[in-house]
């Protein structure tokens, strides 16, 4: 049945306003969650707030699950599904500017939207920052390109890479992510802070 | 209960499930019994040997033909610039590049039309497009092409005039001649190497 858009079950048109309605949903639950808010996203860096690492985890293994549970009752065929082509140089390199900017910003780019719909001063400033960083990675692409491009390693999955099957490695993640809970929750007991 | 211990009481057995059972490895198919139907019924799948035959004088870089007969009648005499793809071979991995893509014509042929035919369902039913199959078959291309009959005197000029591309498609393709010579002139230089596929194409999308 599924990808519906690949399976010309829905249109290309259809699936830009589903996926309008999602986002929607998306942007409503980050900012009642509070994700909205710049000292709590960066909490996780300094331990006393882990909100964001629980939340995006729960979403990725619940996603996973149901995914894996879809393909087993024959509803997707996940050999259809999209997956983002590994270019472990530039991923890395990427990581590492994301994560700085996050620690110093406060915000990941979906969040800084999130702070900037209820006017969030400092959202706004991020997302100028932002739009700087696309200019100037823009209009210096032939500088980038050779790093940007650079290890091409198709689009691989750790558990084919770790020669298990996708249930197995499944289970896998959701023991770590569930121990990762454990350590997040002690993390904010050791370093808590007052008031944010 | 706390929400963290709630959720590792859901999602472990889960887990546990989804560890368990072997991935889901059957494709679903695409059509219905009934839209096959439809399709069988419009004939739509049959490419007649004159599209093929122009196709090939003029080196229509679109059209492949596909060979879907054994190995060895493939050896013995096939189309130019055909390749071999064995009925019996015909979901092994290396070939789904060929068989699955949006941009050449593939024509199934091969002595009669079954053999074709069985080929084009398979692939239809995987939801491959741009598959054909040779009207007639090889037989037919005999008939037609490569020997074609002088129509009667009386025959409409549509008939003459067909007669009259049959006969020059079938010189230009080495044939006109009894068929024996035909096999000898497209011997192996005629056979392009299947390159095996490198990785299953995706559907892009995503983010």
């Amino acid at each position: 049945m599924g990808p519906l858009v690949v399976n010309e079950i829905i249109t290309e048109n259809t699936n830009l306003f589903l996926a309008f309605i999602i986002g929607i949903g998306f942007g409503f639950v980050l900012e009642s969650s509070g994700f909205s808010s710049s000292r709590k996203l960066a909490g996780v860096f300094y331990g006393y707030d882990t909100v964001v690492l629980k939340v995006f985890f729960t979403a990725a293994i619940t996603g996973m699950l149901g995914l894996l549970f879809f393909s087993l009752f024959g509803w997707i065929d996940l050999s259809l599904v999209y997956v983002n082509p590994t270019f472990l140089p530039s991923a890395i390199l990427g990581g590492v500017i994301m994560g700085l900017g996050f620690i110093m910003g406060g915000y990941c780019p979906g969040t800084s939207f999130c702070g900037a719909s209820i006017g969030k001063i400092d959202a706004l400033v991020f997302i100028g920052g932002l739009f700087l960083g696309v200019l100037i990675f823009g209009l210096g692409y032939d500088i980038w390109e050779g790093i940007y491009m650079a290890g091409s390693m198709g689009d691989p999955k750790v558990s084919e890479s770790l020669g298990l099957s996708d249930g197995v490695f499944g289970l896998l993640l959701i023991v770590v992510a569930l121990a990762m809970f454990r350590v997040a929750e002690w993390a904010e007991t050791k370093w808590p802070r007052e008031e944010y | 209960m706390k929400a963290q211990n709630l959720l590792a009481l859901i999602l472990i057995p889960m887990g546990l499930i989804i560890a368990a059972v072997p991935p889901n490895t059957t494709k679903p198919y695409k059509l219905t019994a009934g839209e096959l139907l439809a399709e069988v019924n419009t004939r739509s799948q049959y490419v007649t040997p004159e599209t093929v035959a122009d196709m090939l004088v003029n080196k229509d870089p679109t059209l492949r033909l596909i060979d879907v007969r054994s190995s060895d009648e493939f050896e013995k005499f096939s189309l130019p610039g055909a390749v071999n793809i064995p009925v019996a071979d015909l979901l092994s991995d290396k070939y789904t590049e060929i068989l699955d893509q949006g941009v050449k014509m593939n024509v199934f042929y091969s002595n009669g039309t079954i053999a074709a035919n069985e080929a084009w369902m398979i692939t239809r039913q995987l939801g491959y497009s741009n598959n054909f199959v040779l009207e007639g078959g090889l037989n037919y291309w005999f008939d037609s092409i490569m020997n074609p009959q002088k129509p009667d005197n009386t025959s409409p000029d549509e008939e003459f005039a067909k007669y009259d591309f049959r006969k020059s498609a079938g010189m230009a393709l080495g044939g006109g001649a009894p068929v024996q010579a035909a096999v000898d002139k497209t011997a192996p230089s005629s056979k392009p190497a299947v390159k095996p596929a490198q990785k299953k194409k995706k559907a892009a999308g995503g983010c």
